[in-house]
């Protein structure tokens, strides 16, 4: 049985159509990586999964329970946890504080303390690395301390998917490398489910998943094997705008550097 | 290198200067007045603060719970006094009356609360006190504007010294008692579940509900604990020790702005805030009102204006930062 079961998801802002029929399995342990351009639907489909909006059609199965009207803070004590494109550290209290709050709400919510809490936050602060900074103000962190500690704060929740929008947004060759072994780390060590969302960073990609989805416009365009699906002519286009601008298509989509913020 | 907080040492200093005020109205002649209206003005910070410093929102309709209150132990009192039998348990029952009113009036405002943010919610409280005292004027209900006295009720049910000792000393005394108990949840708030939600939702609601935190449940928790202090605070220090309530009285924002103006004082969102605060405005206004009376407001206005445009940390927001990196720290919150 497939740990996420998303069926013909469509969200609409108004006239815009966010999200266009798109349906998605993932399996428990699996990692996924989804990539499209800037506004294809990405972190819309995210907001629709952890419940932040509700679908105007079709479905969200987690762990064969239907919660597609299910309110957001009844998704994370099911396993459900999430990284904000833009860091959403809780500012005025410490990296060690925010990451406790995961543990506190999550999974364990019925079943740990908040000395527990903070026992479980000191794990993963030491295992994103972030030990020099415990006790720092959340709002003083670097932007990229900020994506760690977001993605301590949500394996603290101990989850069984892990959604993570742009992990590796406004990082260097050197730290995007990292951040994929990293993923991919914790993806055995906490043997929970990831989908990880990306831009254009398709260094990124091809390291990280065996799986992609591909979205443009919204909709799906493709979901297959990582090398299938970047080598399909539908997605070259998409990246390429016109195939006759191949050399722009290459230097965008092959490109080392930054990821963009929104 | 991991240190976790020691737990209740903040209250030490908030439990230390209530009992060193309890301790000189209690021995020193002429005092107890005066070191009642202090415990006083120290509780309804402490309440008030509960809300304001862990939910963010500025509840300018505050002195409605002080007046539910109230009326709780008034209506408590007018109606069970004829039941000899039940004795000083009618002051229970006031007094379960008022949690009762106050549980009512918190669930009403942490609806708005969820639905209006910043003035707006400033001004539909504000709205909400208004339209009960007009309602109780207008309904003609408990006592329409004529008020409930029930001070001869209530010498006939329980006898002319039980009364004199209830007025003048446990009714003040359960203000101590309420001061302390807000200081306490205060601070066992900050310190459990409810704290960290409630710092979550503040800084950022809807990433807290991912986080699996039902906003409005912490919200609400806060809302009917501050309400519940401050109708005790009403129940005790109005409804019990004066015997009569009006409620032009009672529902006088006035009140609302006192405890606000104690908070920003001593501290906004701090533990012992509240008491410097409550101490600071309560000392001042009583010997404002010795030194020169009916002129107190005139020159008490500027100088609260200026102590909170110089320290808008309030009195212990500058002493937590000069304290940071010392032994003394914890003791402060
Ligand atoms: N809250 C919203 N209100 C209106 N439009 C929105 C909102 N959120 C996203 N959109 C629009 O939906 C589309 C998809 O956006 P988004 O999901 O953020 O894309 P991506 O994450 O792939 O860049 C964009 O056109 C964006 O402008
Ligand atoms: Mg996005």
């Amino acid at each position: 049985m497939a740990l996420l079961k998303l069926e013909n998801i469509t969200k609409r802002f108004g006239g815009l159509v966010a999200v266009d029929k798109v349906s998605l399995e993932i399996n428990e342990g699996e990692l996924i990586g989804i990539v499209g351009p800037n506004g294809s639907g990405k972190t819309t489909l995210f907001n629709v999964i952890s419940g932040v909006y509700t679908p105007e059609e079709g479905k969200v199965i987690f762990d064969g329970k239907d919660i597609t009207r299910l309110p957001a803070y009844k998704r994370a004590p099911l396993g459900l946890g999430r990284t904000f494109q833009i860091p959403r550290p809780f500012s005025s209290a410490s990296v060690r504080e925010n990451v406790a709050i995961g543990a506190m709400f999550g999974t364990l919510a019925d079943k740990v303390t908040v000395d527990d809490s903070l026992e479980i936050a000191d794990r993963y602060i030491d295992l994103v690395g972030l030990e020099a900074h415990r006790d720092k103000a959340s709002g003083d962190l670097t932007p990229v301390e900020k994506k760690l500690m977001e993605i301590a704060r949500a394996l603290a929740m101990r989850p069984k998917l892990l959604l993570m929008d742009e992990a590796m947004a406004g990082m260097n060759p050197k730290d995007i490398d990292d951040m994929v072994k990293f993923i991919k780390r914790i993806k055995e060590e906490e043997k929970i489910a990831i989908i990880s969302m990306v831009e254009h960073i398709m260094r990124a990609v091809v390291g990280l998943a065996e799986r992609v989805m591909v979205m443009n416009q919204g909709a799906k365009l493709v979901d297959a094997k990582t090398e299938e699906a970047l080598a399909d002519p539908r997605v070259i286009e998409v990246y390429l705008g016109q195939p006759t601008e191949q050399s722009k298509w290459r230097s965008e989509v092959w490109k080392e550097g930054k990821g963009e913020d929104e | 290198m991991k240190k976790t907080l020691p737990k209740y040492y903040p209250l030490i200093p908030v439990f230390a200067a209530y009992l060193i005020m309890f301790l000189i109205g209690f021995f020193v002649p002429g005092m107890w007045q005066m070191v009642a209206l202090l415990a006083f003005y120290c509780a309804l910070g402490q309440s008030w603060n509960i809300f304001m410093g862990m939910t963010g929102y500025v509840d300018f309709g505050y002195v409605t719970f002080i007046a539910l209150g109230t009326y709780g132990m008034s209506l408590g009192i007018t109606y069970c006094s004829q039941y000899e039998w039940l004795g000083i348990g009618i002051i229970v029952i006031g007094f379960i009356l008022a949690m009762f009113l106050a549980s009512l009036s918190a669930l009403l405002e942490a609806f708005i609360a969820l639905r209006l943010r910043g003035a707006y919610f400033a001004i539909a409280c504000i709205g909400i006190n208004e339209g009960l005292r007009y309602f109780i004027e207008g309904a003609k209900i408990w006592g329409g504007s004529e008020g409930l006295i029930y001070f001869g009720a209530l010498v006939q049910a329980l006898g002319r010294d039980t009364v004199n000792q209830l007025t003048s000393f446990w009714a003040d005394f359960s203000v101590f008692i309420i001061a302390a108990l807000a200081a306490f949840l205060n601070m066992h708030y900050m310190r459990s579940k409810i704290g960290y939600a409630l710092t979550a939702v503040r800084e950022d609601e809807d990433a807290a509900k991912v986080m699996g935190i039902n906003a409005n449940k912490y919200k609400t928790i806060a809302f009917l604990t501050s309400g519940w202090l401050g109708a005790g605070v009403g129940a005790m220090a109005w409804g019990l020790k004066l015997g009569y309530v009006y409620p032009g009285d009672v529902f006088v924002i006035h009140y609302t702005v006192e405890c606000i103006v104690v908070v920003l004082l001593g501290g906004a969102g701090t533990l012992l805030g509240p008491v410097v605060g409550g101490l600071i405005y309560g000392l001042s206004k009583y010997w404002l009102a010795v030194i020169m009376p009916g002129f107190q407001l005139l020159i008490f206005a500027p100088i609260i204006i200026i102590i909170i445009v110089a320290a808008p940390e309030g009195v212990v927001g500058l002493l937590k930062r000069r304290l940071k990196g010392t032994r003394l720290e914890m003791f402060i919150e």
